[in-house]
């Protein structure tokens, strides 16, 4: 693996308060003829500089937690695999994406880790192709091959994947403009591959990772306020909004457990074995689109916002 | 209202009376083109935004280009339903008098998507806004507003309408010359409104159907073979929109009606490789015209009348040949009269390895039952039924026009 100690921090002077000028001439101004837009001169306020930073090094230590704690739940799964405890892996599988699944737009920072632990089948020839690794290829055989001697030694690279993401993470400096787009492509992800239902196809946990990408956009956001406060805190009532409206209705998708319901959509094909009927309307469904759609919209002013190019 | 003469367009007024009365023909309109001028040739314009009805309806010439997209409304309530009008209204607004996009600080998203570079060009680009039945639905309190006769389309004869395709909260068709234009209308509108509506379905295509010489590409052709809309109605006739297209003020509807417009949308799937197969005397005799000249079967040229009073057993004109139960152009019928305004449409092919070809057939009209379903029960069990199947589409109101500025789009209906 590469080293990843060549990713620094972005300098941030001179480029804070831009966006603010600019966005604020939007709203109601009259049509300006087409220009380049030059980024505005005004000098960053030290202060704000100090609060990314500090973002990032919270943010930092969140996803050092976070692959900790993936560390922790996958072995819980990949040790009842080895164990033979069908029916402890299959509860254990959700669960241990958690943490893996707030931080994902990072754990991209270190390379061929994602397509080692989280590619889906599309990415292959087929569900045989030995490249074919990680969560998914077990969730393939706990839930459509009914057992786990098949998924023993894809449990344990899972484990030694996870191992060296944990090793890198601990000294990967996160650029404040990575981190700052993550929270949007956190939102991309859910609009993309968690409301289609493709990602966790086999066991039908999607809504478990919809919940975890949601959190760690949250997170990302949570940090950042006090720059965004200092920089335009017009943004963050939509935004805050927007999350809460998201989690409202994903709240109504638990069990009484806290666990949340096999994501089976209208016009999934009926019966299956874990859906023997819809769990989520079309109008849920449609609900959460119109959301993380106007999130998506919302959060992706956010670098921009903070002067992160 | 759009309006007409631009440069080098020659409308024809040939068909003020009686081949005004063709505009039944739902597939198949026919004709060559007699005049030599270049239909709808001249320089593409901008279509005005503001009127007592919707502009794109009736906007000369009718441009090549179409799209189709139906949404479902996730709006929570009225109020957010309105802030959705007003922004598609104020988008709208923008696009067809050509605003330029607003240039912000490049380290945020832009607020254009940059495919008609700075300066969009005029293109003929209108957008028309429908409503489905369903937005009348308990969401709104609109129940008590809602057109007398607009329901979800049902079944009818032939139909096969697949759920996904169909119906809709909220319709949007754009037309401009050129697919690049619709689709950066697209885009943008969907953009400014994507709080509130989600795609159900879109449909696009192209050589879009019109009177003779109403149109950026001639005589346009649909995909059966045959030269489609020769017995429109002419959208430039102001007498004619009034008595066929507009619902008016004494009209027995909702006040917030006048000015508006039923539309109607059916995604019509053309079997085109079996009717490829078909002889060409069975095809013009199933259509009734010749293929090539597009003149009805016996005369000499398009916008010649066929005279069915001469041919009461079908000799000439088989009697369910699709142009005569159409518009058979007798007194009884000649109160269905529609304005059609649909594209043809190619979106790869089906499970059988057949091509998935067809005409999205628009039509506006100011009773549905007085129009479409007057046309449609006579064409009910027509042999070209074998070669052709209603897949999708459904029953919209195209809401009144925007009369200025500070207006919205169902302004009446929200504010009655």
């Amino acid at each position: 693996m590469p080293s990843t100690g060549s990713r620094q921090v972005l300098p941030l002077v001179g480029v804070l308060g831009a966006a603010v000028v600019v966005l604020a001439a939007c709203g109601g101004a009259p049509p300006a003829p087409p220009a380049p837009a030059a980024p505005a001169a005004a000098p960053a306020a030290p202060d704000r500089t100090q609060m990314i930073d500090q973002a990032v090094a919270q943010y930092e230590d969140y996803v050092r937690q976070q692959v900790a704690d993936t560390v922790a739940g996958t072995r819980v799964l990949t040790d009842a695999v080895r164990a033979g405890d069908l029916e402890a892996a299959k509860a254990a599988f959700a669960p241990s994406r958690v943490g893996w699944e707030r931080i994902e737009p990072i754990a991209g920072l270190v390379e061929e880790i994602d397509g080692a632990v989280d590619a889906r089948v599309d990415d292959f020839a087929g569900v045989e192709d030995p490249e074919f690794t990680g969560w998914h290829r077990i969730e393939y055989i706990l839930w459509e091959q009914g057992q786990t001697a098949a998924a023993v030694p894809f449990a344990d690279q899972l484990d030694a994947d996870l191992q060296t993401l944990d090793q890198q993470i601990r000294t990967l400096r996160i650029p404040a403009l990575d981190m700052a787009r993550g929270s949007a492509e956190l939102i991309e992800e859910v609009s993309q591959g968690k409301i289609t239902g493709e990602e966790d196809r086999y066991s039908k946990t999607d809504l478990s990772d919809f919940q975890a990408n949601i959190d760690g956009s949250v997170a990302v956001i949570g940090f950042l306020r006090p720059a965004l406060q200092a920089s335009r805190p017009a943004v963050l009532p939509a935004i805050d909004q927007g999350f809460a409206d998201v989690d409202a209705g994903l709240a109504s998708l638990r069990r009484p457990d806290g666990s949340f319901v096999p994501y089976c959509q209208e016009n999934d094909e009926y019966p299956s074995p874990l859906c023997p009927a819809p769990t989520v309307t079309t109008q849920q469904v449609d609900t959460f689109k119109v959301q993380l759609a106007g999130l998506s919209e919302d959060v992706a002013m956010v670098p921009g916002v903070l002067g992160l190019q | 209202m759009t309006s007409g003469d631009r440069g080098g367009l020659s409308r024809r007024r040939l068909f003020t009376t009686g081949a005004a009365l063709g505009g039944g023909a739902l597939l198949a309109g026919c004709a060559s083109s007699s005049s030599g001028s270049a239909p709808g040739g001249g320089p593409a314009d901008r279509v005005p935004f503001h009127g007592h009805t919707q502009t794109g309806i009736t906007s000369l010439p009718v441009p090549a280009s179409g799209l189709l997209a139906s949404f479902t409304s996730l709006a929570p309530d009225r109020g957010a339903l309105e802030e959705m009008l007003r922004e598609l209204t104020d988008e709208i607004d923008g696009l067809m008098s050509g605003r330029p996009p607003r240039v912000r600080d490049p380290a945020l998203p832009p607020e254009d998507s940059g495919l008609l570079g700075a300066e969009p060009p005029p293109d003929d680009l209108s957008i028309v806004v429908g409503v489905g039945a369903s937005l009348f639905d308990h969401r709104y309190g609109l129940a008590a507003l809602r057109p007398r006769e607009l329901v979800t389309m049902p079944f009818l004869a032939n139909d096969r309408l697949d759920p996904a395709r169909s119906h809709g909260d909220v319709l949007v068709s754009v037309q401009a010359r050129h697919p690049d234009t619709v689709v950066f209308a697209l885009r943008q509108l969907m953009r400014r409104t994507r709080r509130t509506l989600t795609l159900r379905w879109v449909l696009d295509g192209f050589g879009r159907g019109s009177a003779p010489g109403e149109s950026t590409t001639g005589s346009p052709r649909n995909l059966l073979g045959f030269i489609d809309g020769t017995a429109n109605l002419t959208s430039s006739n102001a007498a004619l929109m009034d008595r066929y297209v507009w619902v008016a003020a004494g009209d027995p509807e909702p006040a917030w009606t006048a000015g508006g417009s039923y539309l109607v949308v059916r995604v019509i799937r053309m079997f085109v490789e079996f009717w490829d197969r078909t002889p060409l005397a069975e095809q013009e005799a199933l259509i009734g015209r010749h293929k090539l000249s597009g003149a009805p079967l016996g005369r000499a040229s398009e916008i010649d009348e066929p005279d069915y009073r001469a041919d009461p057993d079908g000799r000439i004109t088989p009697l369910d040949a699709h142009i005569r139960l159409a518009n058979p152009r007798t007194p009884e019928t000649a109160g269905s009269l529609l304005l059609r305004r649909g594209f043809s449409y190619t979106r790869g092919f089906d499970g059988a390895g057949a091509l998935d070809q067809g005409l999205a057939f628009v039509c506006y009209q100011r009773s549905l039952e007085a129009g479409f379903l007057a046309v449609q029960g006579r064409l009910d069990g027509e042999p070209l039924e074998e070669y052709v199947m209603a897949e999708g589409g459904g029953f919209f109101f195209a809401l009144p026009g925007v009369r200025g500025p500070g207006d919205f789009l169902g302004q009446d209906l929200l504010r009655t």
